[in-house]
C-alpha cells in the first residue's frame, strides 16, 4: 500500500510502528493530521508521533498520566516522507532528519556508556 | 534446531513457572487438598503453552511483540487501561519475587531480610546492565534447574503414584463443606493466575524479538513452549505432591516459601535443603528479572520507545531508565515491610484481572492473515485459544468474590 491508496484510518494506520529508511525503529503513529473541509476531499497530510498526540484520543485525566510517564512531545511526519504503509509504516528518509529521536537522545544523557557486554 | 535456543523456554518455564506464587500455592494446595488440584496445574499448563506458542509465533511472523499489537488492536484508551493494570500487576509480582529472593538469602545466610532485599535489587540491576539478553536467560534459566531436586525428592519418598495419577483427572473432592468448596474455588483461580501470569507472555514474545526469531524458529518456538512449560509444570506438581504426602497428614501449613524447601530436606538431608534453596533462589530471581523486564518491555512498546536488552543500555536509554526505576519501585515496596505473602496474594489477584485483556488481542492477531500469512492460527490453536480465553474470563470474574469470601484462601 502506498500513501496515495485509500486507507481505513483507524483500523489500518493508527498505532502502527514506524521505521525509517535505515530500518531504525522511530516510534508509533499516534495520530494523523488531515486537510480538507466541507465539499473538499479529505486528505492525509501528516502522521503525528509522540505521546503529546494522544490528546485528541483520550480524556484529560489519562493525558496527565501519560505526560507523567512519557512526556508530551509531538513530532510531525509529512506524508511525502512516507514510503509504504502495511503492517508497519516505512519512511523514505532517516528519522533524525524529521526530529524523531529527540526524546531518546535526551534520555541518553542520563545513561553512562560502559560496563555492558 | 539449535539446542541453545531451547533455553528461552526453559527459563520461561523454570523462572516464570516456578516463581514465588507457584511455590506457595503448590505447597499450600497439596497440604490443604491433597492431590485434588493437580488437574488445575495440568490444564493451566496447556493454556500457557497455547498462548506462549501463539505469542512466539506472532513475534516470529509479524516481528512485533504483544504490547505493540495490543495497542493497535484494543485502541489507545483500552490499551492504556491494560498497560496501567498490567504494570501494577507486574510491579507487585516483581516486588513479591524480590522479597522471595531476599527471604531465601535470609534462610541461606542468616543476614537481615531488608539488607538482602537491597543487595538483591542491586545485583539484579547489575546483571541486566552487564549481561546481554541471551546470557541473562541462560544464567538464571540453567541455574534454576536446581529445582529438579523437588522431582527427585518426590521419587525418593515413594508417593502413592495412583493417587497422583488420579489428580490429573478434573474433579472436586467429595464431602467438602460450602466454606471448603469456596476455598477450593479460590485455589483453582489462584493456580490459573499463577500459571498463566501475563508477564510470561510479554517476556516470551519480547524475548523472541530480542533473539530475532523468524519463521525458521517456529518449530523451536513450539518445542520450547511445550518442553519448557511442561518441565515447569512437572516441578510445580512435584512440589504439590510432596506437600500432599509430607505436610498434609502432619497438618503443616506451608505458607512461607522456606517450608517448601523442607520437602527436599526430608529425603536428602542438608544437601537436599541447600539444593532446594539454591533452586528456589535462581528460579525466583529469574522470575524477578522477567517481571521487571516484561514491565519495561510493555511500557516501551506501548509508547514506541527503542527497547530490548540485545542493545547496549545506552542504545535504548528510556527502556534502561524504565527497568531501573521499576526495580527501585519494587524494592521500595519490599522496604515498606509488607509481608511477602500479602504481595503474592495481590500479585495473583491483579494478574487474573488483567489476563483476559492480555490474551484477547493476541488471539485476534494470531487469527489475522494480514499479519500472520500462512502461520495464522489453525483449528487446534483457535479452538484451544478461545477455550482458554473463556477459562481465564471466568476466573477473572470469580477472583474478587472468592478472594473476599475466603479471606484470600485463609478463611
Amino acid at each position: 500500500m502506498t500513501p496515495d491508496s485509500p486507507i481505513k484510518l483507524v483500523s489500518e494506520l493508527l498505532d502502527l510502528p514506524l521505521y525509517d529508511n535505515e530500518g531504525k525503529y522511530c516510534g508509533i503513529v499516534d495520530d494523523v493530521e488531515l486537510s480538507g473541509g466541507p465539499g473538499k476531499p479529505l486528505k492525509l497530510k501528516a502522521l503525528l508521533v509522540g505521546p503529546g498526540a494522544y490528546a485528541g484520543r483520550m480524556p484529560e485525566w489519562a493525558m496527565k498520566l501519560v505526560k507523567l510517564m512519557a512526556g508530551d512531545r509531538i513530532t510531525r511526519v509529512p506524508m511525502e516522507k512516507v514510503r509504504t504503509i502495511g503492517t508497519a509504516v516505512h519512511l523514505e528518509c532517516p528519522g533524525r532528519a524529521l526530529g524523531l529521536y529527540k526524546s531518546e537522545t535526551a534520555a541518553g544523557h542520563w545513561i553512562p556508556e560502559g560496563g555492558a557486554l | 534446531m539449535n539446542p541453545l535456543e531451547l533455553t528461552l523456554g526453559i527459563m520461561t518455564a523454570v523462572g516464570g513457572f516456578v516463581d514465588i506464587s507457584e511455590l506457595v500455592f503448590a505447597a499450600k494446595a497439596g497440604s490443604t487438598f491433597g492431590y485434588a488440584l493437580i488437574w488445575v496445574f495440568a490444564i493451566s499448563t496447556i493454556g500457557i503453552i497455547v498462548f506462549s506458542e501463539m505469542s512466539g509465533r506472532v513475534a516470529a511472523t509479524a516481528k512485533q511483540p504483544v504490547f505493540n499489537l495490543m495497542r493497535h488492536r484494543l485502541g489507545l484508551k483500552l490499551g492504556l487501561v491494560t498497560l496501567a493494570a498490567s504494570v501494577i500487576a507486574n510491579l507487585i509480582t516483581c516486588a513479591a519475587e524480590l522479597g522471595g529472593v531476599a527471604l531465601v538469602l535470609n534462610y541461606l545466610t542468616g543476614a537481615p531480610y531488608m539488607l538482602m532485599a537491597v543487595a538483591t535489587a542491586l545485583a539484579f540491576v547489575l546483571s541486566i546492565w552487564v549481561l546481554p539478553f541471551q546470557w541473562i536467560e541462560r544464567t538464571y534459566g540453567l541455574l534454576g534447574l536446581f529445582m529438579i531436586v523437588f522431582a527427585a525428592a518426590l521419587i525418593a519418598i515413594h508417593p502413592p503414584w495412583h493417587q497422583i495419577a488420579g489428580g490429573f483427572v478434573p474433579h472436586v473432592p467429595a464431602g467438602l463443606s460450602t466454606k471448603e468448596l469456596l476455598k477450593f474455588g479460590y485455589f483453582v483461580v489462584a493456580i490459573v493466575s499463577a500459571v498463566m501470569f501475563p508477564y510470561e507472555v510479554y517476556f516470551y514474545s519480547s524475548g523472541g524479538i530480542e533473539e530475532d526469531w523468524g519463521p525458521k524458529q517456529l518449530l523451536t518456538n513450539r518445542m520450547t513452549a511445550i518442553l519448557g512449560m511442561g518441565l515447569g509444570s512437572l516441578l510445580a506438581i512435584s512440589i504439590l505432591s510432596n506437600s500432599a504426602q509430607l505436610f498434609g497428614p502432619a497438618n503443616v501449613d506451608p505458607s512461607l516459601p522456606g517450608t517448601a524447601a523442607l520437602e527436599a530436606a526430608i529425603p536428602f538431608g542438608k544437601w537436599g535443603l541447600i539444593l532446594a534453596l539454591l533452586g528456589m533462589f535462581f528460579a525466583i530471581a529469574g522470575a524477578a528479572v522477567e517481571t521487571c523486564l516484561a514491565n519495561a518491555y510493555s511500557i516501551a512498546q506501548f509508547f514506541g520507545w527503542i527497547w530490548g536488552r540485545h542493545k547496549k543500555p545506552w542504545e535504548a536509554p528510556r527502556f534502561t531508565i524504565t527497568w531501573i526505576v521499576l526495580f527501585a519501585l519494587a524494592l521500595l515496596i519490599v522496604l515498606t515491610g509488607v509481608d511477602v505473602m500479602v504481595l503474592v496474594e495481590f500479585a495473583i489477584l491483579f494478574s487474573i484481572l488483567v489476563l483476559p485483556l492480555t490474551y484477547l488481542p493476541l488471539l485476534l492477531l494470531a487469527e489475522d492473515k494480514k499479519y500472520m500469512r500462512e502461520y495464522v492460527n489453525g483449528p487446534v490453536s483457535k479452538t484451544l485459544g478461545w477455550f482458554y480465553f473463556g477459562v481465564i474470563t471466568l476466573a477473572a470474574v470469580a477472583a474478587l468474590p472468592l478472594y473476599f469470601l475466603t479471606s484470600g484462601g485463609n478463611g
